[in-house]
């Protein structure tokens, strides 16, 4: 895998400024009201958790459940790391939002044409080289961007030198690995984070599909073979009542 | 709606079945202004947290389960031989036929762009299951629509053009049987697997691993039933004759095949850990159980009764019972499972079972005249019916709209 990109937000950090969200929202035009959840109109968020801040945002897997469970393709995982979703591919299935782990994915149920909404860490501005918007506008720092490797050795690096932290990366192994990580001096599970296996999701259904092959290969010719069966079965059971008529009317001519 | 079988015989009439249907069609025309116009917000009470909701868990899971008699009785008959089955043949292709349509239908509303529904096949993620499903019906409804075909094709009148489809449908048929059955299998399992993916999100007393092989297991007794139902009504209230010995055949395979599911699902909830659920008071416990009574313990106990197998009545109440708790299995898992992990609670909103209602009535009232009008069932020979005849085929306890 090529290098890819990925955030580091750092929980002890954060200011709760919602700079960040506001970046987001100008850049993708929004209207500026602040909302407490993740919607089609903010796709990032910094909720309060006690006297936290927990800024939230599409997790930009290593390995999506988004883009495995995408029937047309709309969602991918691009060589530079972010999850992007071509909007002219959806066609509203929703497949995505079931799939993903994190919740992120939010749909626009009010719209007569709704599309999927999600942070795709700002893709476009990151081709050119620019960081995204909310870590462009982050004034103390909280949220920094670079090559995931060098990130998570800086993730590293804190969580090791100061005690103050918990002792684990969030999104260094969840679900797979995703682009975006956290550090906390709380604990995770009194942030609201969900405790994800390391497996990657697609894996899930990567068993299933395999099977498809076996299923056409070996179940239809088991069929084609029992069809033979039945088939030869109708033959030998007509040409024996047949030789049985022929028996019985020729013997009958020979006595008459 | 079985009333429309006087229309033959008389002018049509105002009666209680045929309001009972127009309202139903009414409903189910404000719900399609209110998804296409207002949008999902007006129509449904889908959100985030439950995106997939009575449209899928009804309409799709249970559309397609219930259709599952067309490819298991045609695969039968004309692959392994059991001619015993070959008057029902038609009925059950053409029920699954007209569930596959409910489904296609189905989905115009369900996608939230419906107009782009052909997109799966230009644009491939084949390591999506949903990317598998979608080709799978597509291509099925293709062949049911095939098998069916001659029904329609037998009853025009141009004789060479007639047998000429025929005889090249005669030729193609085994094949069309056999592509059925395997399409069939993989995406009535891969219906299953679509929820492979929601791991974490799905309660454990639902969740597995082998989600395909249940969803599987299940759907073919859940076909078979329904077209044990749908044969009955045909005879009871449409003229058909059909021997009840084949409906108390079919019933004996679907005890067996309840015990293989019963048998499969208990095995995996002990080996997964859901079993430690199955007792713990909560109310997905009351719907688990509610599931497991009415699709596996009370048939196999009705069905095991000689009485109720050889009784076509008490056989259609049965089957009634199968096909109810397999739609509480597939709502189960595409709702109630959801909303335990998820917390937000989801009922549908009128409108959501309006629509779905209105597909099923509208598949069942095609079904009612396909039934009479083409050759689907054998027939009674009717003899002038006589005006007593008409009275007996009105009353309403008699006529199918228990479907």
């Amino acid at each position: 895998m090529p290098r890819t990109k990925a955030i580091l937000i750092d929980i002890t950090k954060c200011i709760g400024c919602r700079s960040c969200e506001q970046a987001c929202k100008q850049i993708h035009g929004f209207p500026a009201d602040t909302e407490a959840h993740l919607s089609p109109t903010a796709l990032t968020v910094v909720e309060e958790r006690g006297d936290r801040f927990v800024r939230r945002m599409c997790m930009n897997c290593q390995d999506p459940a988004c883009a495995s469970a995408c029937l047309v393709g709309a969602l991918k995982k691009t060589d530079l790391g972010p999850v992007t979703y071509e909007s002219s591919k959806c066609i509203g299935c929703r497949y995505c939002i079931v799939a993903c782990p994190f919740n992120v994915p939010q749909y626009e149920w009010s719209k007569l044409v709704p599309y999927v909404k999600k942070c795709d860490m700002c893709y476009a501005r990151q081709v050119k080289g620019q960081p995204p918007a909310c870590v462009e506008a982050c004034p103390v720092q909280a949220s920094i961007v670079g090559w995931r490797e060098e990130i998570l050795e800086e993730a590293q690096r804190r969580v090791l030198l100061d005690s103050k932290y918990v002792k684990h990366i969030y999104g260094s192994e969840e679900a797979g690995g995703t682009s975006v990580f956290f550090i906390t001096d709380v604990p995770f599970e009194k942030l609201g984070f969900t405790a994800l296996p390391s497996q990657a999701m697609p894996i899930l259904t990567a068993n299933a599909l395999g099977d498809v092959p076996t299923v056409v290969l070996v179940g239809g010719s088991l069929l084609a073979g029992l069809y033979w069966i039945t088939n030869r079965r109708k033959h030998v059971a007509l040409a024996e009542a047949q030789q049985a008529t022929d028996y019985t009317t020729s013997t009958k001519s020979e006595r008459s | 709606m079985s009333t429309l079988s006087v229309s033959r015989l008389s002018m049509p009439k105002f009666t209680l079945w045929r309001a009972v249907v127009a309202v139903i069609f009414v409903a189910g025309l404000y719900a399609t202004y209110a998804r296409f116009a207002l949008g999902f917000h007006a129509s449904t009470n889908l959100a985030d947290a439950q995106p997939w909701g009575l449209w899928v868990g009804l309409g799709t899971l249970c559309g397609v389960g219930i259709s599952a008699g067309g490819f298991a009785i045609a695969a039968a008959v004309y692959l392994l031989g059991f001619e015993r089955y070959r008057p029902i043949v038609r009925a059950s292709v053409l029920l699954s036929f007209l569930g596959y349509l409910t489904v296609c239908t189905g989905m115009m509303y369900e996608l939230g762009l419906p107009w782009r529904i052909w997109h799966p096949i230009f644009m491939w993620n084949r390591h999506s299951i949903l990317f598998e499903v979608s080709w799978c019906v597509m291509l099925y409804t293709t062949v049911l629509s095939l098998e069916f075909s001659p029904a329609l094709v037998e009853k025009i009148p141009i004789p060479r053009l007639r047998d000429f489809y025929l005889k090249w449908h005669h030729e193609l048929l085994i094949g069309l049987v056999l592509m059925g059955a395997v399409l069939s299998s993989l995406h009535q399992s891969f219906l299953g697997g679509l929820y492979l993916l929601a791991k974490g999100k799905v309660d454990p007393l639902w969740y597995s691993q082998y989600l395909p092989t249940l969803f599987y297991l299940s759907a073919v007794p859940a076909g078979l039933a329904a077209t044990i139902m749908a044969v009955y009504l045909c005879t009871r209230s449409l003229n058909a004759r059909v021997d009840p010995g084949i409906l108390t055949e079919m019933s004996q395979v679907i005890a067996p095949l309840l015990y293989v599911y019963a048998l499969f699902r208990g095995i995996d909830l002990f080996t997964h850990g859901g079993a430690a659920r199955i007792f713990a008071w909560r109310e997905e416990t009351g719907l688990f159980w509610l599931e497991i009574g009415l699709f596996v313990i009370a048939p196999i106990i009705l069905l095991s009764q000689e009485k109720i197998r050889r009784n076509p009545q008490h056989l259609y109440f049965t089957c009634s019972l199968v096909v109810m708790g397999f739609i509480a299995n597939r709502l189960n898992i595409s709702v109630t499972a959801f909303q335990s992990t998820s917390g937000f609670y989801y009922v549908p909103k009128w409108t959501e079972f309006a629509l779905t209602l209105a597909t099923v009535t509208a598949a069942a009232v095609i079904f009612h005249y396909a039934v009479l009008y083409l050759d689907i069932l054998p027939k009674n020979r009717v003899h002038e019916a006589s005006k007593e005849d008409v009275t007996w085929m009105v009353t309403p306890n008699l006529i199918g709209g228990r479907a």
